[in-house]
């Protein structure tokens, strides 16, 4: 277990650095010159080349990677070129908002979706099964940005119940900030668990199929028990897998939401950052997004086995 | 006779109507907050260190002021000087400043400022841009602690219009370099709070040196990219104010609401098709010509824009005062376009590239639209969208491209086609002559026939596509007030706005 562990660390930091990397260089090989941008159009020769050394752009990219790498063991990830701060504060101040965002989402996915998922299953064959499918089929088709707009105009601009948008901060109170932040979580939740759902239900189907379930039944046991102890037990391995992805997803969606909600999120953030070509905003960021992903995947690999007591981790 | 009355009548009719507006807006009245949105996190705050219209949209007039600047109209009045006047050879400038005014922070405002802020103006290593607008300034003195005295190398015709640009505000000397995170002005609103990616918050300069002004206690500027957003957040309340460029297609779902209301202003902007003038086919006058003829600019602006601009023939707006109506240069005629075409050697056709900027909506609607009248007179275009900094990168700076659509929207911008290293890549030495002629011009009218001339040469060597200029709508709740509703130059100043009691 604890090679296991270690080695799946490595695995991870690796990925980490390996992703940073990539980022690197796929942001210098778009073109775009950051002090043009931060200059504007009408800037002179003069003008650009004393702002690229200012932001310490005229070092070879190569080094300038080195040096990024060599700030991270130390903590630092340096500072913006755009809003002149230190990257890490500027990500620090957006986490909580994208991460409310994405596991809101999942929560309103998961609650919605493993219920219903598992109602479904067991009224297989009925009118209520392929209804619900459909649903689920059509819930997973509609992208989540045009979902959004229609929520913000039939619950801000109708009703007048919420806000169109827009983030009032932590600071003006949980009740404000979850105003705010309850129809993306919709938007973002709704989709996820369409997919969830149909998810659920073929998980639970194949198990309810096997035959310890035949004979769990043939015993006698309710439908209850059977249903809740031994075949969800059992589908709680494919279910903690579409969870993980599902977060995945969630967090990457969010960068879209936060577009069409006006949330200041970590996902604008990478927007404008790649926009500005901010390179250090954006490998801050970016690691940020592969850390989470890697440490999500992780956490998946370590519950199966405490959900499965056959893998064995050696 | 019958003549006069009917002036006199019109006369009448004016002022009643002109009585009767004055009736219907109410006196100001302190107090209360605004709530305006804005499309996007300009690059840092100090106009001198970026020329993002970003910018001055939010802090021109409202956090920082110039010697003079532009009103509403466009019109130069004072700001931190209150007289000035030119000796009889154009070559002396004397202002005298505004006394007991003081900075956001505190300090007293006075000659040092004045002094650092030209000293950084015309310093190449300083970072400050648009250095071009003080190139004939030889000196900057302070003969007293509230006259400040302009020496020119040559007479300098532009030189009062380019003091009121948002490129000439003066902050306290020494803080150049915290201005970018942290403005410090003299305007009637201090710059309160930051949250990058949501919101700015400008609150109630209390020691302005105006005690009428400003009107309201804050005004939060609200970062929403997306225009269907913006305007889900006006329709819902959240917003009160988008203080430019309302999309045309939103203007009557925004009338039709009860506390709603558009206006349509003017701005600077020509939504120019630029073309490589250095590459084929473009070098080829007739090609330009033809593309000119083959664009049916009134189909553009009634049929994409809901008719909200005005059709333009050169780089130059009504809102401009050496406006002239150039648009039967070359007009939309499509048989003289395709007989040009065949004239230079394309009677088959041609085929090239058309690039769209992606963060521009204005300007890609316009791009398709002229894509498909191109294609009518047998050119084949590759429509293609590109992302911001890479049309900045190549197609501005590097000008590798062969055609491309953008709103210039700085004002007395005509300069740019004397420059043969811009991305039209066209530079005519007998503008360079012009424009040197309008800057020593001894009169308003020599200088503008100078301007006219220019605006005629570049038309009839049909340098690029002058479409149309949009018209600058905003969009406000009922009983807001003192909104600008004319792009003179970029700003969204709120110093006169006030909600009606």
């Amino acid at each position: 277990m604890a090679a296991f562990f270690v080695k799946r660390l490595l695995t991870a930091l690796v990925s980490i650095v390996l992703a940073s990397a990539v980022v690197f260089a796929a942001v210098l090989a778009i073109p775009g010159d950051p002090a043009a941008i931060i200059l504007g159009v009408t800037a002179s020769p003069d003008a650009l080349s004393a702002l690229r050394t200012q932001l310490g752009l005229d070092v070879p990219a190569p080094q300038r990677y080195l040096q990024w790498l060599a700030g991270l063991v130390r903590g630092d990830l340096g500072t913006s070129l755009q809003y002149e701060r230190a990257v890490r504060a500027l990500v620090a101040d957006r986490v909580p908002l994208s991460v409310a965002l994405a596991v809101g989402a999942a929560l309103l996915a998961t609650l919605l979706a493993v219920p219903v998922g598992v109602f479904t299953a067991l009224r297989r064959g009925t009118l209520l099964d392929p209804l619900v499918v459909l649903a689920s089929q059509v819930g997973a088709a509609v992208p989540s940005f045009w979902l959004g707009l229609l929520l913000i105009l039939v619950f801000s601009v109708e009703l007048r119940l919420l806000p169109a948008g827009g983030f009032p901060g932590w600071e003006a109170g949980a009740l404000a900030a979850w105003r705010a932040l309850l129809l993306p979580v919709l938007a973002l939740g709704l989709g996820q668990a369409a997919v969830m759902v149909r998810m659920t239900r073929a998980a639970l189907l194949d198990v309810l199929g096997q035959d310890y379930v035949r004979t769990a039944r043939a015993k006698g046991l309710g439908a209850t028990s059977v249903v809740w102890k031994h075949a969800l037990r059992n589908a709680m391995v494919t279910l903690v897998t579409i969870l993980g992805l599902s977060l995945t997803n969630v967090f990457i969606g969010s960068i879209i939401i936060e577009q069409v909600f006006a949330l200041p999120g970590l996902g604008r953030l990478a927007l404008s950052a790649i926009g500005n070509r901010d390179f250090p905003l954006v490998q801050g960021v970016v690691l940020l997004y592969a850390s989470t992903i890697v440490l999500l995947s992780f956490l998946v690999d370590l519950s199966y086995g405490w959900l499965d007591p056959r893998i064995r981790y050696a | 006779m019958l003549r006069h009355s009917v002036w006199l009548l019109s006369g009448i009719l004016a002022l009643g109507l002109l009585a009767s507006a004055f009736a219907q807006t109410p006196a100001p009245s302190r107090g209360g907050t605004l709530v305006v949105a804005i499309s996007a996190d300009p690059p840092g705050w100090d106009p001198t260190a970026s020329t993002s219209q970003e910018i001055p949209r939010v802090v021109y007039g409202n956090v920082f002021e110039g010697l003079v600047r532009f009103d509403r109209h466009g019109e130069i009045v004072p700001a931190l000087a209150t007289t000035w006047s030119v000796s009889s050879d154009n070559l002396t400038w004397t202002f005298t400043l505004r006394e007991d005014v003081s900075f956001h922070d505190g300090t007293p405002f006075g000659v040092d400022d004045v002094l650092a802020k030209f000293e950084r103006a015309r310093d190449p290593d300083s970072g400050h841009v648009n250095q071009q607008y003080y190139a004939a300034i030889e000196d900057v003195s302070a003969p007293d602690a509230s006259t400040i005295v302009f020496t020119l190398s040559q007479p300098n015709r532009s030189l009062l219009y380019n003091l009121a640009r948002p490129d000439s505000i003066i902050y306290p000397a020494g803080s150049a370099g915290t201005q970018r995170a942290q403005p410090v002005g003299t305007g009637p609103f201090r710059f309160a709070r930051y949250v990058e990616g949501s919101e700015v918050r400008l609150e109630r300069f209390e020691d302005y040196w105006n005690p009428e002004l400003p009107y309201l206690e804050s005004v939060t500027f609200r970062i929403i990219g997306d225009p269907n957003t913006r305007l889900a957040a006006l329709q819902a309340g959240d917003i009160d104010l988008i203080g430019a460029a309302v999309p045309p297609e939103q203007v009557q779902l925004i009338d039709a609401a009860p506390d709603l209301k558009t206006y349509a202003g003017t701005a600077t902007t020509e939504i120019t098709v630029a073309m490589n003038n250095a590459r084929p086919p473009f070098d080829d006058i007739r090609v330009r010509q033809a593309i000119t003829h083959a664009i049916d600019k009134h189909a553009i602006v009634e049929g994409a824009f809901f008719g909200q601009g005005t059709v333009i023939g050169t780089h130059m707006t009504p809102a401009e005062p050496y406006y002239i109506d150039l648009t039967d240069t070359y007009p939309y005629d499509p048989e003289r376009a395709r007989a040009l075409l065949a004239e230079a050697g394309y009677a088959e056709g041609l085929s090239f590239d058309f690039e769209l900027p992606e963060p521009y909506p204005f300007e890609r609607r316009t791009g398709e639209v002229i894509a498909q009248q191109l294609r009518e007179v047998g050119i084949d275009v590759n429509l293609s969208v590109v992302e911001w900094g890479t049309w900045i990168q190549r197609i501005f700076l590097g000008a590798d491209y062969d055609m491309t659509i953008i709103g210039h929207s700085e004002p007395r911008d005509i300069n740019i086609y004397a420059n043969p290293d811009y991305y039209y890549q066209y530079g005519n030495l007998r503008i360079a002559e012009l424009l040197a002629e309008a800057e020593a011009a001894p009169s308003a009218a020599e200088e503008i026939a100078a301007y006219q001339e220019i605006a005629r040469i570049i038309a009839d060597d049909a340098v690029n596509v002058w479409v149309f200029s949009p018209a600058n709508t905003v969009a406000a709740r009922e009983g807001l007030y003192g909104v600008w509703i004319d792009q003179p130059t970029p700003a969204i100043d709120v110093t006169e706005v006030y909600w009606a009691r």
